[in-house]
């Protein structure tokens, strides 16, 4: 290390951070030369906690994986527990799954604008944003009764059914929602000071979003086109129309087009449900209790971060044996360092909240020896004494 | 004995410390609420009359909480500099006219001589400096990015603020902010009485000179887009960081007086200071006015990002330092035709 620089240490608490994770920033002056990231300091213990419960009561575990993605998670889950099953869901459920998930993805797709305009300093535009946002909290509570945890998929369909007698009001919602997203197209690719801190901050390469297998967003802003939607279509995705958005800047304003033209979509998609919602049952019969067959189940979902795995083992019990979840956020760290690195500390915050991170859906432990190349587990109890000797010394 | 009287309740009460002291909360509150009805927020609300003694509520909780020095800190140089900046534009102020204590149709400043302007322009300069030690000495990474940006940033506007002051006083032919006024109140009336095309030209240059006071006043006062030396989202208020307690009550008292100061340099270089066209007593006048500067200001600060501290530099000396060269010429050009 040379004696011009030093180490600013991002995180775990720091303000341009919603959850806690660490950075190291090992920076010459203003300019960051190199970036050592670290996550794991909010680790829940969720796929052990799923392990020791019913599949009815992990519907309400995995659903609080995530704040922001809790919909995305439950769709996930309730997909691979019916794939085990079997069981087929009713058409008029796999629409309205589709229409929860896409009003997720613009509350959102919203509300990471947001965040984004205040971490470039643009508060204004942060409270304008999250003030429209408001409409599609409405426009959610309106139709699951929660403006955060929606509790819609259940394990054979979902729990609430859509009433006609709404639907006209919710067209007038969506509406407003793609009239305010249209003039924050237009403020984001107008506004000088916006531009200055987005154009060529934070590049990556079309190549290295490959090599470092981005996902989501964070990989069509570079120009990748993929979206499990549409190269794996779930639920009834391929008899919607609508387009994969990819964007060429690889920079932060691709981030916030790719963003802000895929909520555009997002209203497309959910007026087009409304419009071509088919009658029939919301659900098939699941008892409480029931056991699921031997077998094991890997279900993708296109969460707004990106592409979200959920893998279930089941041993003919009615607890599940193994439950793996893979969150976007994990994908895309080693992406956002290559982001980082050669940029400025005034643009860590920005490139940071570009990939729109989710720490705690992220964390998970494992014990690793790069030296010895050796992996090992720990019980708690081996944990606890590790932990006490550490403090001892 | 009465002079001294006198004296010491100019100091003390009116127009001394207490009473820019109890202002500065009052524009505090007032470019909060402003700001906020821009960004379609309600702001203060609850203490006092539409959150008016919302400031003082905050100013008296900070005073009452834990007041940590890092065992890093060079704590000499760490306390001093609260107190040195609460105490610079507070004597800064001392020198802009407001009221005269005798008189209730004149003003005048508590301390006036020639020169004057000189001494206040050198408080501004060293208010950046005393920012730039208490960021440095709290030892804290941030605090030390920020007082470097800071520091940094002194040399985009420093230059440019100095250089479209002296244009006044090249026009009054003094340094002294007194006769400045004494300078724009008589050009005013004269020009009332005779209009001509000089006196339009003049007041367009002084136009232009306005404009490049208020950025630069923004950046002085570390307001957006110009925060770059605190910019939270990034390195945690900079070279505050490390403040708590009693020292933070007195820095952010002191940024509020500064924010008066910064509307009162306006309103006395441009604006005619304390006098206007109609009789009404000075203090009213210096209210209306700098009321309206600082609501000119936070209308300002909440319509843009935030430069990055390259951005700054580079715009800085591409645009506002040679803008500002020009309207100096401009200035004496017009006041050797005068």
């Amino acid at each position: 290390m040379s004696e011009r620089e030093f180490i600013v240490p991002v995180g775990p608490q720091h303000p341009a951070l919603k959850e806690p994770a660490n950075f190291m920033f090992k920076v010459d002056g203003e300019v960051v030369v190199d970036v050592e990231p670290r996550v794991g300091y909010n680790h829940r213990g969720i796929e052990k906690a799923m392990e020791a419960r019913t599949y009815l009561q992990n519907l309400y575990i995995v659903e609080r994986v995530c704040g922001i993605c809790s919909n995305a998670h439950q769709t996930c889950y309730t997909q691979c527990v019916e794939e085990v099953l079997g069981m087929e869901i009713p058409e008029r459920a796999k629409y309205l799954r589709v229409f929860m998930q896409e009003l997720e993805r613009i509350h959102s797709h919203l509300l990471w604008l947001g965040v984004a305009a205040h971490e470039i300093g643009f508060d204004t535009l942060f409270y304008y944003i999250w003030r429209d946002r408001e409409v599609v909290m409405d426009l959610l509570e309106s139709v699951s009764g929660n403006r955060v945890n929606y509790a819609m998929p259940t394990i054979g369909g979902v729990r609430r059914d859509l009433e006609e007698a709404n639907f006209p009001n919710y067209h007038k919602m969506l509406d407003t929602l793609k009239e305010r997203t249209e003039y924050y197209i237009g403020v984001c690719s107008s506004e000088k000071t916006i531009l200055e801190r987005a154009i060529g901050v934070g590049y990556l390469s079309k190549e290295d979003a490959i090599r470092l297998s981005a996902v989501g967003p964070n990989a069509r802003c570079s120009g990748v086109s993929c979206d499990t939607r549409h190269d794996l279509p779930y639920l009834v995705y391929d008899e919607i129309p609508w387009n994969v958005i990819v964007e060429t800047n690889g920079d932060v304003l691709g981030q916030v087009l790719v963003r802000v033209k895929e909520t555009l979509e997002s209203v497309k998609i959910c007026k087009y449900v409304l419009d071509n919602l088919p009658q029939g049952p919301i659900k098939e019969k699941y008892s409480p209790l029931g056991k699921v067959p031997e077998g094991e189940a890997v279900s993708i979902v296109e969460a707004q971060r990106g592409e979200l795995i959920h893998y279930l083992q089941s041993r003919g019990d009615n607890k599940p044996y193994r439950y793996k979840i893979r969150a976007p956020t994990l994908g895309n760290i080693p992406s956002l360092v290559e982001r980082l690195k050669g940029g400025y500390i005034a643009d860590i915050p920005i490139v940071l909240a570009g990939i729109d991170p989710c720490f705690s859906c992220t964390d998970r432990m494992a014990f690793v020896d790069e030296g010895k190349d050796r992996r090992w587990e720990m019980t708690e109890e081996e944990l606890r004494r590790y932990g006490i000797r550490w403090y001892e010394k | 004995m009465l002079d001294a009287v006198v004296d010491v309740f100019q100091i003390v009460f009116f127009p001394g410390v207490l009473f820019i002291m109890s202002y500065a909360l009052y524009c505090n509150w007032i470019s909060r609420k402003f700001a906020a009805r821009l960004q379609n927020r309600i702001g203060p609300l609850h203490t006092g009359w539409h959150g008016i003694l919302q400031p003082l509520a905050d100013f008296i909780k900070l005073l009452a909480k834990e007041d940590i020095t890092p065992a890093a800190a060079n704590s000499t140089v760490f306390s001093l500099t609260p107190v040195v900046v609460f105490a610079l534009p507070l004597a800064a102020l001392f020198l802009i006219p407001i009221q005269s204590v005798s008189n209730l149709w004149s003003y005048s400043p508590v301390a006036s001589f020639e020169g004057d302007l000189v001494i206040l322009l050198l408080l501004l300069t060293l208010m950046i400096l005393s920012i730039f030690l208490g960021g440095w000495s709290s030892a804290n990474r941030f605090g030390a990015v920020g007082a470097e940006r800071a520091a940094l940033m002194m040399l985009a506007y420093e230059i440019p603020l100095t250089l479209v002051a002296v244009g006044p006083a090249i026009l009054a032919g003094s340094l002294s902010i007194s006769n400045i006024v004494g300078w724009q109140v008589a050009s005013f009336t004269n020009f009332l009485k005779a209009p001509g095309l000089l006196g339009l030209a003049l007041a367009l240059v002084l136009l232009v000179g306005v404009g490049i006071y208020v950025v630069c006043l923004l950046a002085e006062l570390e307001l957006r887009p110009f925060d770059i030396p605190e910019a939270e989202t990034e390195i945690v208020h900079g070279w505050q960081v490390e403040y708590s307690g009693k020292k933070l009550a007195l820095l952010t008292l002191g940024h509020d007086i500064k924010m008066v100061l910064a509307a009162a340099l306006l309103t006395s270089l441009f604006l005619g200071g304390p006098a206007g066209p109609w009789p009404i007593p000075p203090i009213v006048w210096f209210v209306i006015k700098t009321t309206f500067c600082v609501f000119g200001l936070s209308n300002l600060s909440v319509l843009f990002a935030r430069f990055r501290i390259d951005q700054l530099l580079s715009w800085a000396w591409k645009y506002l330092v040679p803008i500002s060269v020009l309207q100096i010429m401009a200035v004496v050009m017009l006041s050797g035709v005068m």
